[in-house]
């Protein structure tokens, strides 16, 4: 055919607009997403450097400064290191459970479910030098005497374990998922090339996982540096304090100084956006989240092992169950005085707490503001996502996303929160006061999670559903409609389930942005603290917790299980 | 119905390693024609499926169904998928979970906005036509897979688009279903007469299915013809390859005779390679016959020469031998003969005597352009 194709003017135009609209549309979008992760960070350091800087001065000149700095090194280094050790032998133990005791894996997943400051109050309440329950038991061992002790939860050394312990959640989600990515046919060729066990998971098992293993570090020890609540929680009696806590003190100082604050986070802010860049660099973009081809997961080949049933039972009584009891057993007290008596127990507390003040309004706080900021962030990481799938198409914008999108991830809470308290109270947006600013910051934290579990489901998806609709006739709308979304439902209900979780137990950022009027469990729990209320502070500790269980069970209801905790 | 165009097509992968997957594609495919693109992975022939249907875009050049330009990078015409009235059959079969099989095969409609009665209609006249009626109430995932696969046939025919697009769909079926299917692909296109673009890497696919096969070497086009004369007269050494000719004979002329890997010929090649002193052959297994050395038994005018065994396998009728002479390894298929015959005997390091008739070879001179083809009588293909 030798004619050409027929000019059809209307055709160029038309397309020319639908490009610049879906352009214009991208940009606004990236700049939403840019003024909730970026702009906080951008006025903190604006105001730390204001009046030359003097900000940054008076921080690192203070009396102190440099022992903060090493109580945050040693918390971070040290509390990686317990997490490393145990992270990973907890998900060696996981892979040789006996098959009928499969169900134990959930376990080492619980201390990211019960939130941070229930179980850093529930080991006070076990660990307290004189009243602590562990340490009377303890006291009656013939080796142990005296009036005190024999441990000190209020310490360096404690507050580093405690925060390990909780860590080493993390580092086992990102091994054990590991496992199940590892193509299970390179796992029986290491068995049949004559490995042991032991030997295929050193020798190959965790080689494969060195590049997630050593992203997980980064994260575990970001987590560590930017570790809140147990340094708060514990270190307040002995003026133990870290980068974290500091910057809540300089805002929590009359007048509050903000720059101050600001400066203070610094050496975090930097070392989250190196790591954060690291992690694109050596990792590439979503690779980790594609699942590998073959017969995927570990298989049993052995019979399973009773003591690494016990490992995981151990780590499970100490991470959860112990102090979970512990606020079982204060709630039910009159006072916290660590006399055991079990004839005094009683559900007096539980009786008033719904009439103690602030209490209750606090609980629906945390249950509606959780739940409006989840019904914001999911439409918003199923756009990031989307977007993050075409990076091709968008070569400059996808990378541009990428970066603002997993900002909240790398950097401590407390920062944003500082951050949304200085962006919020001045113009043009001044919703200090307002539940907005609760719910902006909730978005704001939840975005990476958002995009991050969306984006790897539609990438286990994968293009032929979508291309066979477009093929079909069906515009990106009606795909993304009536295939995508039907489609990534499990992973919807896991993602909105997770936000929730996280959104209820979200203690720092609350703390800094919320008014004197607007509590959250979190912030009330902090108050009654101060006020040394213990039983009620027991109650309502136990109260988050059922939150929180109640949304646990709502993901695995609405599917994705605890492969929802996996995405991470 | 529509032809489709494709002029100077050019498309290129960045990243890493930056690839050149279609490289200045000129390509015109006829109405109702059944056109195969056939190659090994990597040469770009899926590429260039993505690119007709949209799920590409170009770099350089313009594709169009009949008068209408569905992609132009010179006037920024790119018509996006839905717009381009196609029905794609994939590898993978594509079919959404979440929806029983009338869901599935109706889509294509409901999105080209078809009355609901006579979309009704034309799922059951599709169903029946690739014989999946009683399938309709299920999902996707109760099917087999060749159910499933042809599902997603009356899924890409049943809005009767234009032009209907598939993407190796055979390769995830077992041989057996893979020979049923492929029968009943070719019945259809007889009875519909769409135009087909069909990928495949596999010859017999190609050459059962195909009006015409253009054969892709990196992103550009080998040769183009009907699958009788690519059978017969492959343009290159690497069609002739590609389509099974896998032996390769060096024939080189001194002395007054043909000598192969220094081994003298018994034969002559004088008619087809007069003037020239080497000529390249390619030649099928099967077209290549073992003889018990001192036994007479070539036919008149083959070529001769003497082998040693490396490997005997049985396969039922007949045996796969392989051969060496100097440092020139040939396959033959030759016929497996009688129980306690000759042939039966092969084995490691026996000596044979290699037979091939000129007529069953491909010629090819220095330049890698075809002398003579196959079935020629030999002196006929200068």
């Amino acid at each position: 055919m030798a004619t050409q194709a027929a000019p059809r003017p209307a055709a160029l135009p038309w397309l020319r607009l639908d490009r610049l609209l879906t352009r214009l549309g991208l940009i606004a979008f990236i700049c939403a997403i840019g003024y909730l992760t970026i702009v906080p960070l951008i006025r903190l350091q604006y105001l730390a450097l204001k009046n030359g800087a003097h900000s940054y001065s008076d921080a690192y000149t203070r009396t102190g400064w440099w022992q903060t700095v090493r109580w945050t090194v040693e918390l971070g280094l040290g509390s990686l290191a317990i997490a490393l050790v145990v992270g990973t032998g907890l998900a060696w133990a996981a892979h040789s459970l006996p098959p009928r005791l499969s169900l134990l894996r959930v376990i080492p997943i619980l201390p990211i479910v019960i939130p941070a400051v229930s179980s850093v109050l529930g080991w006070a309440f076990l660990l307290s030098p004189h009243p602590g329950y562990l340490n009377q038991l303890l006291r009656l061992l013939p080796w142990w005497h005296g009036f005190d002790g024999p441990f000190d939860i209020y310490t360096v050394p404690w507050i580093i374990i405690i925060t390990g312990l909780a860590l080493a959640s993390f580092i086992y989600l990102f091994v054990s998922s590991g496992f199940e990515n590892i193509n299970g046919e390179l796992i029986e060729a290491a068995q049949v090339g004559g490995s042991s066990r032991a030997g295929v998971f050193f020798r190959v098992v965790l080689p494969l996982l060195r590049p997630s293993l050593v992203y997980g570090a980064g994260v575990a020890l970001l987590l560590g540096l930017g570790q809140f609540t147990a340094p708060l929680l514990l270190g307040r009696s002995r003026i133990i304090s870290v980068l974290t806590t500091d910057m809540f003190f300089a805002t929590q100082q009359i007048p509050p100084d903000y720059g101050l604050a600001a400066a203070i986070g610094s050496p975090l802010l930097v070392f989250g956006i190196f790591i954060l860049f690291m992690n694109r660099v050596l990792l590439g973009d979503n690779t980790r989240f594609i699942t590998h081809g073959g017969k995927g997961g570990f298989r049993q080949s052995a019979p399973g092992s009773k003591s690494a049933a016990a490992v995981i039972v151990l780590y499970g009584l100490l991470s959860t169950v112990l102090p979970i009891l512990a606020l079982v057993f204060v709630s039910l007290s009159r006072f916290w005085t660590g006399d055991v008596h079990f004839n005094r127990l009683t559900l007096g507390t539980w009786r008033t707490v719904t009439t103690q003040s602030g209490v209750m309004p606090a609980i629906w706080n945390s249950v509606w503001l959780s739940l409006a900021a989840v019904a914001i962030t999911l439409p918003v990481g199923f756009i990031a996502a989307t977007l993050l799938r075409k990076r091709r198409e968008h070569r400059i914008a996808a990378p541009v996303l990428d970066f603002i999108v997993a900002m909240p991830l790398s950097i401590p809470a407390v920062i944003f929160g500082v951050g949304f308290l200085m962006t919020y109270t001045a113009r043009p947006l001044v919703l200090y006061g307002t539940r907005w600013v609760l719910i902006l910051v909730y978005v704001t934290l939840m975005i990476p999670f958002s995009t991050r579990m969306q984006l790897g489901a539609m990438a286990a998806l994968g293009d032929a559903y979508t291309e066979a609709s477009r093929a079909s006739g069906a515009g990106p709308l009606r795909t993304n409609f009536q295939i995508v979304m039907p489609l990534l439902r499990p992973a919807f209900g896991g993602a909105a389930a997770l936000m929730f979780v996280l959104l209820t137990h979200e203690f720092a950022a609350s703390l800094l942005v919320r008014a004197p009027t607007i509590n959250v469990m979190g912030t009330i729990l902090y108050d009654y603290y101060e006020n040394g209320i213990y039983p009620l502070v027991a109650c309502i500790s136990l109260i988050m917790v059922g939150v929180t269980t109640a949304g646990v069970v709502a993901a695995m209801v609405l599917g994705g299980g605890s492969d929802a905790f996996k995405r991470l | 119905m529509a032809n489709v165009r494709i002029r100077s097509l050019t498309k290129r992968f960045g990243g890493k390693t930056p690839t050149t997957a279609i490289d200045d594609l000129d390509l015109a495919i006829e109405e109702g024609e059944f056109l195969v693109l056939l190659g090994p992975s990597g040469c770009g022939k899926t590429t260039t499926l993505r690119c007709i249907a949209g799920l590409e875009t170009a770099e350089e050049g313009a594709i169009s169904f009949g008068e209408r330009a569905v992609f132009d990078a010179s006037r920024s015409i790119n018509v996006p998928p839905n717009k381009r009235n196609i029905g794609m059959v994939f590898q993978s079969y594509a079919l959404w979970p979440h929806m029983t099989v009338r869901k599935n095969i109706g889509y294509p409609l409901r999105t080209r906005r078809v009355k609901r009665d006579q979309a009704a209609q034309w799922i059951d006249d599709v169903a029946a036509l690739v014989d999946t009626t009683p399938l309709l109430d299920r999902y996707p995932a109760q099917l087999s897979g060749g159910q499933q696969q042809r599902i997603a046939l009356a899924r890409g025919l049943v809005a009767r688009p234009e032009l209907v697009l598939f993407d190796e769909p055979l390769s995830n079926l077992d041989a057996r279903l893979r020979d049923q299917v492929r029968t009943e692909i070719h019945e259809l296109h007889g009875r519909l007469g769409f135009t087909a673009v069909y990928v495949t890497h596999d010859q017999v696919e190609a050459l059962a299915l195909g009006d015409r096969l253009a054969i892709m070497r990196s992103g550009a086009l080998e040769q183009l013809a009907p699958p009788d004369v690519i059978f017969e007269e492959p343009a290159t050494e690497y069609v002739a390859g590609f389509i099974g000719m896998g032996n390769r004979l060096v024939f080189e002329r001194h002395d007054g005779a043909w000598w192969l890997d220094g081994e003298r010929v018994d034969g002559d090649l004088d008619g087809i390679a007069a003037g020239s002193t080497t000529v390249v052959a390619r030649t099928r297994p099967e077209d290549l016959d073992l003889l018990e050395p001192g036994r007479d038994g070539a036919g008149p005018g083959a070529l001769a020469f003497p082998v040693t065994v490396l490997d005997a396998a049985f396969g039922g009728r007949h045996l796969d031998v392989a051969v060496t002479t100097g440092t020139t390894r040939l396959l033959g298929r030759i016929d497996a003969g009688e129980r306690g015959g000759w042939p039966r005997t092969l084995e490691r390091e026996r000596h044979a005597v290699a037979t091939v008739k000129p007529r069953d070879l491909a010629f090819y001179d220095g330049d890698d352009r075809l002398v003579s083809g196959v079935g020629r009588a030999v002196g006929a293909g200068v």
